[in-house]
């Protein structure tokens, strides 16, 4: 009697393991999909107008394949997201992970992780390093900041007086638009008059355009980095009684990079100049079909792409307003 | 007992019980030399206008921090008020009632905390950190993650001016008189300061310490909806990070106007004198066009400058007593 009870507490234990063992296999393959339908975790947050078009353009694309999008919200927070992550890889055993870094420093682990179970790493819009990415689609902020330039200084004249707005100093965007648009400026023998730093926080971005009007009463030339920015910039302007549409004798010139609904709006509305635009709306395609790619067993190659944003202005925008990825929102 | 005396002069006495007003006065000099610009009528406007939004929100969370207590939602409020204020317009409701009923809704958001605190005894961090999230959870919801450029007609509080007086600054200095003179003047006022003091002295006095709780808790989101109301008429839009992080600014302004976070001991003065002295400082590193890289820094250095040069006087004060030469002021 003895005997068959400690034998089958052995059986018991010896099935308990094998299960596992059949779980484990499982959980380093993903979900078990079938082999042209995959679960994809997306992480990063909705913030602005651009994650949910990036995020919209991932739901299209996956729709298009068949796929299952599993989206959980960051929120800027680089601990959450990396929590995040490894509840997408190691309980809901996704097939590949789209991730927009919180911080670009501490994705690492979260890269090593989705390594280590053999999970497809697919960054979009912001460049990431450490570990083994699959494959990475971004905008190419330091051109697009140096086509800021070109179109700013096209429209300002000979002296500009230029006030440069910037991003938070953690985001590499933020960085490569202000490198860009600076390089850009100093190639044509000309200086920024005054730099506000935002963190991306529209008070501050009111507050301080603010300020540096007050500082640079001449000022002719604005440029924003982001559309984000743009309501808090005009609301400064217009209560400078500096708010003035193109082509008024007051007109300040504005550009700023993006094409969101309020960039689109503003051009139509002519109170900017130009808006160059980031194609966000490709990132969800290409990032969906390298997903795919991997997880047949290929390398993606090239392993990298960056997208140049291309100008929207007033002169052009007959034409490029319907590519316009923020002239096409609901 | 020691017999003390009072500092002979009214200057004396007021330096030492508001002593950021000298470091706000070294700040303005030291800025005007770096920029000329700086020591400007138009500029010390400016100054007034953008410390608006800050006055009122750090208006109603010293009441909260007299009572030892904290509220990290203010932020999240704030944000949720604004992204209300834009629902309301889309349904068809009129700016100007968008824009009242904001206000009310962050009162009953503050009583709610309040209650919690009061009545499940959760210390007060943990309940509006909580709330924080709420909160802007709601507000995400409502404006579903977008910017949302609001019509000029709810701008009327943030935009404008009357008599040459920006509404803004209308607007917070009448909420800081007001808040001023009911903790100074008023049964309510003197019972919020009596509760920080000595909670089991209050209770033991009688005092109804839960209604005083939620009161105060209400007060500060009443306060956090007329700021944000303010606010968005200043931006002109709702973005999804509004005021994301602004809790921490505004218990700074309080802490920097010599308000106790042990409570009972504070002043509606001195969070006002705080607040500018925070936008005094991001005024002044913009216009010498200091490099952003440094602006952390400086900002940190300028504050730690300012809350240890608040102390001189009292520790001076607290010497003379000891001596025999001054008596400590009563700070209320």
């Amino acid at each position: 009697m003895k005997l068959t009870k400690t034998a089958g507490v052995v059986a018991a234990a010896a099935t308990l393991l094998l299960l596992a063992g059949c779980g484990t296999t499982q959980n380093q393959a993903g979900t078990g999909s079938s082999d042209d339908k995959l679960t994809i975790g997306v992480s990063f947050d909705l913030v602005n107008d651009i994650r949910s078009a990036e995020l919209a353009s991932i739901k299209d694309a996956a729709k298009k394949q068949g796929d299952t999008v599993e989206f959980v919200s960051a929120d800027q927070d680089a601990q959450k997201q990396a929590s995040q992550i490894q509840d997408l890889v190691q309980t809901k055993k996704v097939d590949a992970l789209i991730v927009i870094a919180a911080n670009n420093d501490q994705i690492a682990s979260s890269i090593a992780l989705a390594n280590s179970a053999k999970v497809p790493f697919i960054a979009i819009d912001r460049a990431v390093s450490g570990g083994d990415v699959t494959f990475q689609v971004t905008g190419d902020p330091v051109a697009d900041g140096k086509l800021a330039a070109k179109e700013a200084l096209a429209v300002a004249g000979d002296n500009p007086t230029i006030i440069q707005l910037v991003g938070a100093l953690t985001d590499q965007n933020a960085i490569g638009r202000r490198d860009g648009f600076t390089d850009g400026v100093k190639a044509a023998g000309k200086t920024v008059a005054a730099e506000v730093p935002t963190d991306w926080d529209p008070s501050k971005a009111l507050d301080g355009t603010s300020n540096a009007l007050q500082a640079n009463p001449k000022v002719n030339t604005i440029f924003i980095p982001s559309d984000y920015l743009l309501p808090s910039v005009q609301s400064a302007l217009q209560a400078a009684g500096k708010l003035k549409p193109v082509g008024d004798p007051g007109h300040i010139t504005i550009v700023t990079i993006d094409g969101d609904p309020n960039g689109c709006k503003a051009i139509k509305d002519k109170t900017i100049d130009s808006d160059i635009v980031t194609p966000v709306d490709s990132f969800g395609e290409q990032a969906v079909a390298a997903a795919h790619t991997a997880h047949g067993g290929k390398s993606v190659s090239p392993a990298e792409a960056q997208v140049a944003g291309f100008a929207l202005n007033q002169a052009n925008a007959s034409t490029t307003l319907s590519k316009t990825w923020g002239c096409n929102t609901k | 007992m020691t017999q003390t005396r009072r500092p002979a002069n009214a200057v004396s006495r007021f330096v030492i019980e508001y002593p950021l007003i000298p470091i706000g006065v070294a700040l303005i000099v030291l800025f005007s030399l770096l920029q000329p610009h700086f020591f400007s009528v138009t500029n010390l406007v400016n100054i007034l206008t953008q410390s608006s939004v800050l006055l009122i929100a750090a208006t109603g969370m010293t009441y909260v921090v007299l009572t030892a207590g904290i509220d990290l939602s203010v932020g999240a409020m704030m944000f949720l008020a604004a992204a209300l204020v834009a629902a309301l317009l889309t349904a068809g409701v009129p700016p100007v009632l968008a824009v009242i009923l904001a206000p009310l809704l962050t009162i009953i958001l503050g009583a709610f905390n309040g209650t919690l605190v009061a009545k499940a005894g959760v210390p007060a961090m943990l309940v509006t950190l909580a709330t924080l999230q709420v909160f802007r959870g709601i507000g995400g919801h409502l404006t579903e993650q977008q910017s949302i450029v609001l019509p000029a007609e709810v701008r009327f509080l943030g935009t404008g001016d009357v008599l040459g007086i920006p509404r803004a600054v209308i607007v917070a200095a009448i909420v800081v008189a007001v808040g001023s003179y009911v903790l100074r003047r008023t049964r309510f006022g003197r019972h919020v300061q009596a509760l920080g003091s000595n909670p089991n002295g209050a209770w033991n006095a009688g005092l109804p310490v839960s209604g005083l709780l939620i009161a105060v808790y209400s007060v500060a989101g009443l306060c956090a909806g007329i700021a944000a109301t303010v606010q968005i008429g200043r931006l002109g839009a709702v973005q999804p990070t509004l005021d994301l992080g602004f809790e921490l600014t505004v218990v700074t302004a309080v802490v920097l106007g010599g308000t106790s976070l042990n409570g009972g001991q504070g002043t509606v003065f001195g969070t006002a004198i705080g607040a500018i002295i925070l936008t005094v400082v991001e005024n002044g590193l913009v216009l010498s066009g200091a490099s952003p890289y440094l602006f952390d820094i400086v900002r940190g250095a300028v504050l730690l400058a300012a809350i240890v040069g608040a102390g001189i006087p009292k520790q001076l004060a607290a010497f003379l007593t000891r001596r025999g030469g001054a008596r400590a002021p009563v700070t209320s």
